[in-house]
């Protein structure tokens, strides 16, 4: 009885061997993107493929989550956060390449509503209204337009009052599912993700906020360099900068 | 002096200490006391399982233990078979693989010879293949027993072999222990708090009470002659009596108890010579009480000594004896709380005398009856 | 339905379940039979990991084995990597689990008679054959039942891969992870294909093994 047990364990282990090396072949290219830009970079990435023939593995998630892990060797070669001060901070470790540090887009945040809870709410005061029970905004310890849902609600004077309501999202994706899946009625995220069916939205003033001067740059350790460059050129460039303000981005020129 | 187990060790514990030193040759020793006295503890120490904290082990001629030397054997060195009280058979393993288990390092046809004779000789063949949770009490008795012996242990330990079993298994299997010890002629320590098991296992017996040994000596001999009341007490010994000295002599002594004269034997093994007016402890076994037979006429005063007058004012019937309480005719309070003697006789003799209907007797104590108990 | 993260997802879990039972089968033995010095320490680290949250301990272990960390290092000298790849996945699998094993197994040898440890050793087995021999087999269900619960734990792995491993997809992404990246797209259809797999595996295994080893929990 033992035996056989063992002799199954050994067979399954070999048996999922080949499964799970098959589809590990290293990409060429690893990019670590922040959040909000899942959707822009799902169309921009398939394009970059095509004109150079390289392979894109595209890594989504929060900005700062990544600048720690790209600190302690993550295996990214190029990063596109959020905001600056995680690039500039990571530059200045010497963990970022200096001279590849590039501006690529300006985020915007806005205020959406769950098309489930009914009309579409207009200003950021309407957040204290009683039905809103739940306002979803990302992790402001973290992401950068946490940060700036943060600063837009403090200006409005709103943030003590609405504090109890708050739920935070790791990063922004996180955030808009809160309200796309009607768990939270209300939530500030990012301009680029936020044309889901679920939801309604309308802008907030920039003018509430630092601005969220979103930062590229190539990772020191990374063997492609001129890969990762090619890349953000292709993001700032005329294939990429359509694709880019089609999903709300202000592009570097304009800001 | 193979085979002779010297020990004399001490181990501290809060609120007991154990401070023990006996020999014993070839043969079966028996470690005898009420619980708690301290004898599973001396079992443990000599199987290794625990360490002393002083003193010296010696088995066989080989040093198990030595706190001056710095020696402490592993019990897996010592080659001691232990059958543990509640016999720890593996339940996960059948009995064969029980009894082979000490086997372990050997050729597997001279452990497949070895454990065949072991259970040939035990009388399990037949139960090979059954685990514990199948045998009977006695079987597991036997289980536990073979596995010991298969390691042709240097010194086999027992730790109340019998007490987990039933009264009348008990008995039968009393017996059968001891043809199994003297015909393996190993030789073993025996613990127990029964002394009919005792007597009837070991040829010497070290009397335990609280951590101490009170008495050694040949069975027979404490049998007939405990060395003082706490040993007659721990033996459970009846009519332990307490009277004053008339007079002691080396083969006599004089006592006087409840306004009787006694005469009683001195001890034969120590030379106790109290003098007359200091307090002393006797006891009378229940079935060396006479009741002197009522048609015979008047007593032969060389024939019954020690002679009294009393009434039966209880009595208990166990079977094949009858246990009676007598009261003597003297004045004065009951030795014993209402009675002053616990007097036995067979069935057929309670018959014959009418004891029922009965109750007035006369009745006799030879002096070699009367044990004096040394303090 | 990308069946990458599955394949991965199950291998991490066998490898990081052997991985928790070779050392964590010998702390249990430890905790149950030894008396030591920083016994009670030992306890309380086991248990730290099902406390802490897993992004703590996924930070602190990325700082350890990443490329500046003590452990990373000494890899790195020796040619080999574990931060970022499916190795560390492992790991944090393995952290997550272990308390599981060690507190079942733990129990399970706790419950076998000493006296018959204490036979064992009197008919000449060694230590090491007295645990083999008797500790173990008597003791096998409650370690069955933790390893089962380490594998289900180590399947379901989430806060601490997400950060030592990262939630690179064809590389580190397993089931959880996969899961949770459909569920932020809002690929429900395929994010519930993959959670009812996840399902599917686990009420296998337990059905399997229940049936197997009667198990009781």
């Amino acid at each position: 009885m033992r035996h056989s047990l063992s002799l199954g364990l050994a067979l399954a282990w070999f048996a999922l061997g080949p499964g799970s090396a098959a589809a590990a072949d290293p990409p060429s290219l690893t990019v670590f993107a922040a959040a909000d830009l899942t959707f822009a970079f799902k169309e921009i990435a398939p394009r970059f493929e095509k004109a150079t023939g390289a392979r894109v593995a595209l890594v989504f998630g929060s900005t700062g989550n990544f600048a720690h892990q790209i600190r302690q060797g993550g295996p990214a070669d190029v990063f596109l956060a959020a905001d600056q001060s995680f690039v500039e901070d990571l530059i200045a470790e010497g963990v970022l390449l200096r001279e590849t540090r590039t501006l690529y887009a300006q985020g915007r945040i806005v205020l959406a509503t769950a098309r489930a809870f009914g009309p579409k709410l207009t200003e950021l005061r309407s957040l204290l209204d009683p039905r809103v029970r739940h306002v979803a905004i990302a992790n402001p310890v973290h992401a950068p337009y946490g940060r700036a849902a943060e600063q837009a609600l403090r200006r409005a004077g709103l943030w003590e009052a609405l504090r109890p309501k708050l739920v935070f999202g790791e990063n922004i994706r996180h955030t808009l599912q809160f309200v796309q899946a009607g768990a939270a009625e209300a939530g500030i995220v990012a301009l680029s993700v936020a044309n889901v069916p679920e939801v309604d939205w309308v802008p907030i003033d920039a003018a509430m906020h630092a601005p969220l001067d979103q930062a590229a740059a190539i990772v020191r350790r990374s063997p492609r360099p001129e890969l990762g460059l090619a890349f953000i050129q292709f993001v700032n460039g005329p294939d990429g900068r359509p694709i880019m303000k089609r999903f709300g981005f202000m592009l570097p020129g304009e800001f | 002096m193979s085979g002779a187990v010297s020990v004399a060790i001490t181990k501290r514990f809060p609120g007991f200490t154990l401070d023990v030193a006996w020999e014993a040759e070839q043969s079966v020793l028996g470690l005898f006391g009420p619980s708690g006295a301290g004898k599973t503890l001396t079992l443990q120490c000599l199987a290794g399982l625990i360490r002393p904290d002083a003193g010296r082990i010696v088995v066989g001629g080989r040093v198990f233990f030595d706190a001056a030397a710095g020696v402490d054997l592993a019990p897996q060195q010592r080659r001691i078979g232990y059958v543990f009280q509640g016999y720890a058979l593996f339940p996960h393993l059948s009995v064969v693989k029980n009894i082979a288990f000490g086997l372990h390092g050997r050729p597997r046809d001279d452990r497949a010879r070895r454990t065949s004779e072991v259970i040939e000789r035990l009388g399990l063949r037949g139960l090979e293949q059954h685990y514990p949770r199948e045998l009977s009490g006695g079987q597991r008795q036997r289980v536990a027993l073979g596995r010991a012996l298969a390691i042709d242990p240097a010194l086999l330990l027992l730790d109340e072999p019998l007490s987990a079993l039933d009264a009348p298994l008990r008995r039968a299997l009393r017996d059968e222990l001891r043809e199994i010890l003297s015909g393996w002629g190993t030789a073993a320590v025996v613990v127990t708090h029964d002394f009919t098991e005792a007597y009837r296992l070991a040829d010497r017996i070290v009397v335990y009470k609280d951590g101490r040994v009170i008495q050694s000596a040949p069975r027979s001999e404490l049998l007939w002659q405990p060395a003082s009341e706490s040993v007659a007490r721990i033996m459970g010994l009846s009519n332990v009596l307490h009277g004053t000295v008339v007079k002691a002599m080396p083969d006599r002594i004089q006592i006087a108890w409840r306004g009787q004269a006694l005469e009683a034997v001195n001890s034969p093994t120590r030379s106790y010579l109290p003098p007359p007016e200091s307090p002393i402890a006797f006891f009378v076994r229940p079935e060396y009480v006479r009741l002197i037979r009522k048609d015979r006429g008047a007593p032969d005063a060389a024939h019954h000594m020690n002679l009294m007058r009393g009434r039966i004012v209880g009595e208990a019937d166990f079977g094949t004896v009858w246990s009676l309480r007598l009261c003597l005719d003297t004045p004065g309070a009951p030795a014993q709380g209402d009675f002053d003697l616990e007097v036995e006789v067979p069935h057929l003799v309670y018959e014959i005398l009418e004891i029922e209907r009965d109750r007035h007797w006369e009745f006799s104590i030879h002096r070699g009856s009367i044990h004096v108990l040394p303090t | 339905m990308d069946s990458f993260p599955i394949w991965l997802s199950l291998r991490v879990a066998l490898s990081a379940t052997t991985l928790t039972l070779l050392t964590g089968v010998p702390i249990a033995w430890l905790l149950a039979r030894k008396r030591f010095a920083g016994r009670n320490a030992l306890e309380a680290v086991v248990v730290l990991p099902l406390v802490l949250p897993p992004t703590v301990l996924g930070y602190y272990l990325l700082v350890v084995i990443g490329y500046r960390g003590p452990i990373g290092r000494a890899l790195a000298a020796l040619g080999l990597e574990l931060a970022f790849t499916p190795g560390a996945a492992v790991l944090a699998a393995c952290v997550g689990s272990i308390a599981l094993v060690i507190k079942s197994a733990q129990a399970g040898f706790e419950t076998v008679d000493g006296q018959l440890e204490q036979a064992a050793r009197t008919l000449g087995r060694s230590e090491w054959s007295v645990f083999w021999n008797v500790t173990l087999p008597l003791a096998w269900r409650s370690v069955l039942a933790g390893t089962v619960l380490a594998f289900c734990r180590g399947l379901g792995e989430f806060g601490i891969t997400l950060m030592v491993a990262g939630n690179i997809p064809g590389r580190t992404q397993t089931l959880p992870l996969a899961i949770y990246d459909r569920v932020q797209a809002n690929q429900m259809g395929e994010a519930n294909a993959l959670a009812l797999v996840a399902v599917g595996i686990v009420v296998v295994l337990l059905f399997g093994l229940s049936r197997f080893a009667r198990l009781r929990y």
